[in-house]
């Protein structure tokens, strides 16, 4: 499948927790990336964060995943937090799905 | 003179021919010898040869040898070729080929010698060595050194003079050219070097001696580097050779010889092309589920760049062969493989062939065939006719094998190329035959899977859309293409009472359970509409269902409740529906929730007006989310553009507008569900007309 913006995921590791900085397209072809990215982060982390704000793009599947690291989260005590993207197509999908509201995000930091 | 016979033959003899007596005294002189030396017969006979002849330097030499011969009887000089320099009537001397013997009578020796001017000889051989001379020379150091660095070069380098022979060749040249000396291959005409080769370019056109760059060279010519791709007419190996060449000028600046080296790069041509073929066959086998027109496509890129013909042959259900395609280079032989293959025997011997690929499952490379296995092999008279038109020389037959299952052969021959096939071909047809298995096998099983899939699709799926008075409704589905399993999406339509329930909605996830799920989400929704009437409730029912779900169970799902020109609408994390009228495309309603996923959550009914004439589109994100080629997303915008021209057009028209909008964006398969419906409010007097029959 092509790519346009090359998916990318940049791991930042500092005392409080461990970001996963994601690029490019979160779809049926790249979510088993991420998914396989923070499962091998194993049980040690107490604090993931996600940050989308450069995810040009993200579909039902990206959602998905979201919603299982949510819920995964609770289960297991430990904290998640994502960072909203910046760009529309992207922020659009998780507006209209009432993910935006419903799952821990916060505003992209200003730049 | 007498005229014995021996006078006769050295009268006419072609050499000059010089006897002396005992002392030294010229007895015989022929007329050659009369041209050679410039002396007439009578004014030298009984004259002492070294006195005539030989130079004064070498008189005393001269003199002892004949009388030490003649005391001792050890000749140094008799009966072998010799190199002199001699003297001339005029003074001059010159370069001499000769042999002399010796004659006893019973009394007296005599003494003969045939002797040939070798000045022209001697002054071709004294400029090669110039020429060489001064090649070292300005290869800008001493010979020695000139050989440290030439000598120990991997590639040939080789010198030649305006005939084009050689002057010089390094070691790797000699050996490169397939000759056990230097001296041999200095002796061997090039043009004779050159018969030993069918010679291309790398586009296949035949390369003759006058297109060698120092040929072109010598005629004055600029000259590229050359890449030729040569068959040795003997042993059938094939080489790829970079020719470079340039000009050695004279003091003049005249060309006086040129010097060529012969770059190897078999291998990198080779790697080259296997890797523009593995590419070009991957694509191919990638392009298309339909196998066998695919195995055909690689059997035609196979030719002729690996082989002169190439043949797939599959083994069906009942272990027969199946012959799928086969290529030839040379299309009038196609005719002739064609009933080659034709010839099938009944069984495939076991041990040999095709049968004994099938059997083992190994590859078998023949790089020469011979006229036996013809014979072997050869069913009747026709059949043997036929293999030896095609002329076969050299073949590989690797299986098409997954794991322990061989699935078919991959047939490679060579046969008016001349071309031996080696283990790089071997290799070369083994990851073509990996490939193609893959490909092989994913036709097969998309195949099965999407027969259940087709199965369990219309099983989903309304079988047909019921008519609502008023509308005229049509709808598309397109199934996924990547892994053909039953897609997430769905959509249905209902009577309640006297109005109508349409819904539209995409499980996220594949497969069985995504069918599960969808068929979860409409039975609910179907039993709820019996006491809801809000969209948004049902779309709460739906969701509170999921959420009792033990794994994660999410949809999105659009609800549109349709009663005469009006419609309710609730809206679950799903692509707003839009409103097409009068030129304008509209998105209408209002997002809510996904279902399934969050807790405290609720949704929104929106009520529309429907005007006659206008049309709701209802679609999944597998349209808005398609990636075409280049990577862009089909998206809103193009969905929107392509509705605007059809906003007061049939359901049925403004369905196939979104089909072929998103077909000439997409190349190739869907990765998604895609399903879209579309609900047209008749224009109005086609509403009473329906009212009117009710």
């Amino acid at each position: 499948m092509v790519r346009p913006a090359e998916f990318k995921i940049t791991r930042t590791t500092t005392e409080a927790g461990v970001t996963f900085s994601v690029t490019g397209e979160l779809d049926l072809g790249t979510v088993p990336v991420l998914a396989e990215s923070v499962r091998r982060l194993g049980g040690h982390v107490k604090a993931l964060t996600l940050d989308l704000s450069e995810l040009s793009f993200m579909d039902s599947t990206g959602l998905r995943l979201l919603i299982e690291l949510d819920q995964q989260a609770r289960r297991e005590a430990w904290k998640l937090t994502l960072i909203r993207p910046r760009h529309g197509a992207a922020a659009a999908v998780l507006q209209a799905t009432g993910a935006d509201s419903a799952l821990p995000f916060e505003a992209a930091p200003d730049r | 003179m007498t005229s014995t016979l021996a006078e006769f033959i050295r009268d006419r003899a072609y050499s000059a021919v010089v006897s002396m007596d005992a002392e030294g005294i010229v007895t015989a002189w022929n007329p050659s010898a009369e041209a050679v030396f410039g002396h007439k017969r009578d004014d030298v006979v009984g004259r002492p040869v070294a006195e005539v002849i030989v130079p004064e330097r070498w008189r005393a030499a001269h003199e002892e040898g004949l009388s030490r011969f003649l005391s001792s009887g050890a000749g140094r000089v008799l009966d072998r070729r010799l190199e002199m320099t001699a003297l001339r009537a005029d003074g001059v001397e010159f370069p001499v080929e000769l042999t002399i013997s010796a004659f006893h009578d019973g009394s007296d020796w005599s003494f003969h010698a045939f002797i040939r001017d070798i000045t022209a000889d001697a002054e071709a051989e004294h400029e090669r060595e110039r020429l060489v001379d001064e090649l070292h020379r300005a290869l800008r150091g001493s010979e020695r050194r000139f050989e440290a660095i030439v000598g120990a070069l991997t590639d040939a380098v080789t010198i030649r003079d305006r005939e084009h022979r050689f002057l010089y060749a390094n070691p790797a040249a000699v050996a490169y050219l397939g000759f056990a000396s230097w001296e041999e291959l200095r002796d061997t005409p090039p043009a004779a070097i050159m018969a030993d080769y069918a010679v291309q370019g790398e586009d296949g056109r035949e390369i003759r001696m006058e297109d060698i760059p120092s040929v072109r060279i010598l005629r004055g010519e600029e000259a590229e580097p050359l890449l030729i791709r040569t068959v040795n007419h003997a042993s059938g190996q094939r080489r790829w050779q970079l020719l470079k060449a340039a000009p050695l000028l004279g003091e003049r600046g005249e060309v006086e010889a040129t010097i060529m080296i012969i770059e190897d790069v078999t291998e990198q041509k080779r790697v080259e092309l296997q890797s523009r073929f593995l590419a070009e066959a991957s694509a191919v086998l990638a392009s298309s589920l339909d196998y066998e027109q695919t195995l055909r496509n690689v059997a035609e890129l196979a030719v002729p760049e690996v082989a002169d013909w190439c043949a797939v042959d599959l083994i069906d259900e009942d272990g027969d062969r199946l012959p799928v395609a086969v290529a030839h280079v040379d299309p009038t032989m196609i005719g002739l493989a064609e009933e080659l293959r034709g010839y099938r025997p009944d069984r495939l011997d076991p041990d040999r062939g095709l049968g004994l690929v099938f059997r083992t499952g190994e590859s078998l490379l023949y790089p020469e065939i011979p006229h036996e296995l013809l014979l072997e092999s050869a069913i009747d008279a026709r059949h043997l006719e036929l293999l030896q038109a095609v002329g076969l020389r050299s073949g590989v037959v690797v299986p098409i094998r997954l794991g322990e299952r061989i699935l078919g052969a991959l047939t490679l021959v060579s046969s008016g190329s001349g071309r031996v096939l080696d283990e790089f071909d071997r290799q070369l047809a083994e990851q073509v035959a990996s490939r193609a298995a893959v490909a092989i096998e994913n036709s097969r099983l998309y195949s099965q899977r999407s027969t259940i899939a087709r199965t369990l699709q219309q099983s989903l799926l309304p079988e047909q859309l019921p008519d609502i008075p008023g509308y005229d409704l049509a709808s598309v589905y397109l199934p996924a293409m990547a892994g053909s399993m039953v897609g997430g999406d769905f959509y249905d339509v209902w009577p309640v009472g006297d109005s109508w329930i349409a819904i539209i909605g995409d499980v996220t996830g594949k497969g069985v359970d995504a069918a599960a799920l969808t068929a979860v989400v409409r039975h609910t929704m179907r039993t709820a509409s019996e006491f809801l009437t809000s969209p948004a409730e049902l779309l709460a029912r739906a969701d509170a269902t999921l959420k009792q779900r033990p794994s994660l169970s999410v949809c999105t799902a659009l609800c549109m409740r349709l009663d005469g020109d009006r419609a309710t609408i609730a809206v679950g994390g799903h692509p707003l529906p839009l409103y097409l009228a009068g030129g304008r495309v509209a998105a209408v309603g209002e997002h809510g929730p996904l279902l399934g996923a969050f807790a405290d959550v609720a949704w929104r009914d929106v009520a529309v007006e429907l005007e006659a004439g206008s049309t709701l589109v209802a679609y999944t994100d597998g349209i808005t989310d398609a990636v075409n080629r280049a990577g862009a997303r089909f998206g809103l915008e193009r969905l929107t553009d392509a509705l605007k021209d059809v906003s007061d057009r049939p359901a049925a028209e403004v369905i196939e507008t979104i089909a072929g909008a998103l077909g000439a964006f997409q190349t190739g398969a869907h990765a998604d569900d895609t399903a879209a419906i579309a609900l047209h409010r008749c224009p109005a007097s086609n509403t009473t007309m329906v009212l009117e029959r009710e």
